[in-house]
């Protein structure tokens, strides 16, 4: 008996690492390992005559098996259907834990049907501000356009889409950018939440509608929550509640200790062990570093020339997207105290992102995506394979607030390059989820939920006072969540949150501190005031409501 | 009758108050005499500064708004009627109970000309006595230490210094600023001695007298600022002072930082383009792209929090330390000629650049009169009650009083400097008395433990006594 299961777990072992070597192929950083070992090869380090151990031992030695073990690492992490032989190899991020109770029987398939009615919905609304503005979805831009772009790529602040009006034989095909509206902003899409209907579920004749009680998603109880954020639950000492703590160490304080332990992890370079230490927080000089090593997003010279050629995408096309990202950026970032001085880096940031077809994949893939892609074609071509395009090339339609996903990583990086790779790696792995329908547990559906489920049962006054001024306590906080808490809470505490999310790979931080929030605020929630959060500390926040049994 | 005479009299003063030196003060002895009926018990205030926010934050207080005639605890004064009350002429004398909000000769400090030569003869006098903060660096007329202005000249006066000085490096830019101007008026910028010479022959113009008798500053220019978004900016802190001698300093912790609206350029076209280089809000805020939502200004605290993500704790933390560096510095300059009135107190604006290789340069001091918000009031007026001792209600202040506030009483303030304390903590160290546990200096938000904020804190007079060795280790 013991041995049939030895025997099966060796065979499923080899399926995965079949699999593995497989993949491994066609990931961004495969070439460069692979140079990266064959000179290894050549050195005089590897000895022909015992070839596989002086081969291990160089691999180690230079670094080289890190990458390897980080490679592995992060497409582990990027697998969407968790497979059972992964969870026995002990690959157990958070993510794949949930995912596996998530499989029974339950029917969630009208989920999915509301994220493919939300797609279509956007994808008909970008039509309509196409027509009525008479511009095209896509087309070549026109000389004049393309060098002016490039000369101001520095300061697109200084971009005068007005001067696309040079462009003759288009004069009317674009227009002042006042006459641009965001295509939603998140109390259009908390609308499209609220409209969700389980058909299996009878509602009672006169109860109101407006819980997300009904739907069946799993979420975690706050003792789960205490199990999983263990760290906060026992009380340890954290950066971010106060790093002039004493430290346990022979350090002046908690910041010292952390510093030097966190330079430590650095040289290791060890992904895994990166994301373990962002659970006590991270020292703002190291935090950029630590982000890019956990998310895989270090940038190197394949990147650089990627982001290059993204870059020149935006030269080439004139898709519609551009004006709606221009206008997001100045509706938010521009205006925004903390932010303003990043309004140029990004501009970049964003019109290189719609262009990155790297992105259509694994948004629209994922299993809370709806597929739904347009096919443009572009302006005065004729409809064939090579003028069609993806639009926009990465499938992501921007809404009001989009920029926010981007802005808190200006203060990690200087480089454009690095704050990109960053920023999207951050998307991929959590926000792309939080403006999409789904029954994922890290969804915006579940995340609602849990919050829901959080306030019902650790403040039922609260919740009983919300009912009967009938104000759903989800659209209070529903702009926080959606935006991850960027651009409501200062930068630096901002990051402390961030470094959790990483920390723990869940989004679950987010309602469970917008629960705490409004039950630290009660007083004021009462008498319908919710003060702005510019003074909040969010970890002992954070900590206050693990802590307590 | 006595109050028909003090309603005249307050009409006239009011109108004109230079002009009736000798009038007013009969007034000001008449009413000293019948307000003496007033509710003593309540903290009075008196201001001629039209601006709600001062009015209001003092009643928020439960202080009551008296006429500059009437017996008044506390003055917020435009600096017109500073002078005036400290005038020889009017011949007013405070009681114990009175304040007032400048320094009679606060101009030492926020001269654009005057700070200079207050710095250089403290430079020059530290290097007579021999004192190794004033060691020399590498070429001529560098200081190691102290060289935290930008090489600057008053004009006419200076003149054959500036030119010999410019053809040092002919490639530099220099800055001319009116001297008793503010706001960036009068500003520009020069690449070129022709372009001087041009405007000394246009400001001799015998149609603009007005000119002539104006005193310029020529700084050089610092070209290589940091930018942060591709774009200029200065930091503005905010520096009470409750004395000169000893010297009390408190700095505000909310300061903030000012952007330009353009990207920085050194490009000849640009160098008239003042959206690009001066980074004063009354210049801004006429530019295009102007955004009145945030003025262009960022927390220090943002700040800090993005150069240490982007460049480091060590460099960020000696850049800080350096800025306070001059700002100490350029008061314990002026401290030896400011008339150390006891019943003055007084906040200044710190204008400070920082350059790419983050280090800052004290470009200028300002009154606190403009730009004022209602948070910085606040604090600031909650300090003040604390350091001499008014309380809400009742008047138990007095001028006399120590001037050492609590620590909790310093809300956004952080004690700079008190020359008083650290010479105190001296004397016990000295004589053997120094306990780790007693120190009063306690600063839980920088440092660790309190001996350590303790050495922090005194670090810059603890230099003074002993050498230069403590601001490279702090």
């Amino acid at each position: 008996m013991a041995e049939n299961t030895g025997k099966s777990r060796k065979i499923s072992l080899q399926k995965s690492a079949e699999r593995l070597t497989e993949e491994i192929q066609s990931m961004a950083n495969y070439k460069n390992l692979y140079t990266e070992i064959q000179k290894l090869v050549a050195s005089t380090a590897v000895k022909r005559e015992d070839f596989k151990n002086t081969l291990l031992e160089a691999l180690k030695s230079n670094g080289l098996e890190t990458e390897i073990r980080n490679t592995v690492f992060h497409w582990v992490r990027s697998q969407i259907f968790v497979t059972l032989s992964f969870n026995q190899m002990r690959f157990k991020g958070s993510l794949s834990a949930v995912s596996e109770a998530s499989t029974e029987e339950v029917d969630l398939t009208y989920l999915k049907k509301a994220q493919i009615q939300w797609e279509r919905r956007i994808q008909k609304s970008l039509n309509s501000t196409c027509n009525e503005l008479n511009v095209p979805l896509a087309r070549i831009r026109p000389n004049a356009d393309r060098e002016e772009l490039a000369e101001k790529w520095n300061e697109l602040s200084t971009y005068d889409i007005g001067d696309l009006n040079n462009d003759s034989l288009n004069k009317n095909s674009t227009k002042n950018l006042s006459q641009y509206r965001p295509l939603y902003a998140p109390k259009d899409f908390l609308d499209v939440l609220f409209s969700i209907r389980n058909p299996s579920f009878k509602k009672q004749p006169n109860e109101l509608n407006w819980e997300f009680g009904h739907i069946q998603i799993r979420v975690k109880t706050l003792t789960q929550l205490r199990h999983l954020y263990v760290e906060l639950a026992k009380g340890m000492s954290l950066l971010g509640v106060n790093p002039d703590m004493p430290s346990s160490e022979n350090f002046t304080n908690l910041e010292e200790e952390r510093i030097y332990i966190g330079e430590k992890v650095l040289k290791s370079n060890h992904a895994p062990i990166a994301q373990e230490f962002l659970k006590r927080g991270a020292p703002r000089a190291l935090r950029g570093r630590l982000w890019s090593l956990v998310l895989g997003s270090t940038v190197k010279q394949n990147d650089l020339e990627y982001y290059e050629e993204l870059k020149n995408m935006v030269l080439q096309y004139d898709i519609v997207i551009d004006k709606l990202i221009i206008k997001d950026v100045q509706l938010t970032a521009r205006n925004d105290d903390q932010y303003f001085v990043f309004e140029d880096v990004l501009y970049k940031t964003m019109l290189c992102f719609s262009r990155d077809s790297e992105v259509l994949a694994p948004v629209t893939t994922d299993r809370s995506a709806g597929g739904q892609v347009i096919h443009a074609v572009l302006q005065g071509k004729p409809a064939t394979l090579e003028n069609t395009l993806v639009f926009p090339p990465s499938g992501v339609i921007p809404f009001h607030g989009f920029t926010m996903y981007a802005t808190p990583f200006c203060y990690l990086y200087d480089d454009p390059c690095a704050m990109y790779y960053t920023f999207r790696a951050f998307y991929l792995r959590y926000w792309f989820r939080l403006h999409t329908v789904s029954s994922h547990e890290q969804g915006i559906v579940a995340l609602c939920l849990l919050f829901e489920r959080l306030l019902q049962c650790h403040e039922p006054l609260l919740w009983i006072h919300c009912r009967n001024i009938h104000i759903q306590p989800v659209k209070i906080v529903f702009k926080w969540i959606m935006r991850g808490f960027s651009g409501h809470l200062p930068p630096e505490q901002l990051l402390y949150l961030w470094d959790l999310i990483l920390g723990y790979d869940s989004l679950e931080i987010i309602p469970l501190l917008a629960v705490t929030i409004l039950s630290f605020r009660k007083e004021n929630l009462m008498q319908a005031v919710l003060a702005d959060l510019s003074s909040l500390k969010v970890v002992p926040l954070l900590q206050l409501a693990l802590l307590r049994e | 009758m006595a109050s028909g005479t003090v309603a005249e009299n307050k009409r006239v003063t009011n109108l004109s108050v230079s002009n009736h030196i000798n009038h007013s003060r009969k007034v000001l002895n008449i009413y000293r005499v019948s307000a003496s009926g007033t509710d003593k018990t309540k903290v009075t205030f008196c201001t001629d500064v039209d601006k709600s926010v001062i009015v209001h934050n003092f009643e928020k207080r439960g202080w009551v708004q008296v006429g500059p005639e009437d017996d008044w605890n506390f003055y917020w004064a435009v600096t017109q009627s500073c002078r005036n009350i400290f005038s020889v002429e009017t011949g007013y004398r405070m009681d114990d109970k009175q304040l007032i909000n400048h320094f009679p000769n606060h101009y030492e400090l926020t001269r654009k000309d005057l700070l200079v030569k207050n710095i250089k003869r403290y430079r020059k006098e530290l290097e007579r006595e021999g004192n190794p903060l004033a060691e020399r660096g590498d070429g001529p007329g560098k200081y190691l230490y102290l060289d935290f202005i930008p090489v600057t000249f008053v004009l006419p006066a200076d003149y054959n210094m500036f030119v010999e000085e410019y053809r040092k490096s002919p490639q530099s830019t220099w800055i001319m600023k009116p001297c008793g101007k503010s706001q960036g008026t009068g500003i520009f910028l020069i690449n070129k001695l022709s372009k001087l010479k041009k405007w000394s022959r246009e400001a001799k113009n015998p149609f603009n007298p007005n000119l002539t008798k104006e005193s310029y500053v020529i700084s050089r220019y610092i070209d290589n600022p940091l930018l942060i978004g591709g774009k200029k900016f200065d930091l503005r802190l905010y520096v009470l002072i409750t004395s000169f001698r000893p010297l009390k300093a408190y700095l505000f912790k909310l300061g903030f930082c000012r952007f330009c609206t353009v990207k920085y350029d050194t490009s000849i076209q640009e160098l008239d383009n003042m959206y690009a280089h001066l980074t004063n809000v009354s210049v801004q805020k006429h530019g295009e792209e102007y955004n009145s939502k945030h003025g262009g200004k960022l927390s220090v605290h943002n700040l800090r929090l993005y150069l240490e993500s982007t460049r480091g704790k060590a460099v960020t933390e000696k850049l800080f330390a350096n800025i306070i560096w001059c700002i100490i510095h350029s008061l314990k300059a002026v401290a030896p000629v400011m008339a150390n009135d006891r019943h003055c107190f007084e906040c200044y604006g710190y204008d400070i650049i920082i350059d790419n290789d983050l280090k800052p340069w004290l470009i200028e001091v300002s009154q606190f009169l403009n730009n004022l918000f209602s948070y910085l009031v606040e604090t600031y007026i909650i300090l003040l009650s604390t350091v001499y001792n008014f309380d809400q209600n009742t008047v138990v202040h007095s001028v006399k009083w120590n001037k050492c506030p609590p620590p909790e009483a310093l809300g956004n303030f952080e004690l700079l400097l008190d020359e008083e304390l650290v010479a105190q903590e001296e004397k016990e160290y000295s004589s053997g008395k120094y306990r780790k546990n007693k120190c009063p200096l306690n600063k839980t938000s920088k440092g660790g433990s309190e001996d350590e904020a303790c050495v922090e804190a005194t670090g810059m007079v603890c230099f003074n006594h002993q050498g230069a060795c403590t601001k490279s280790s702090k």
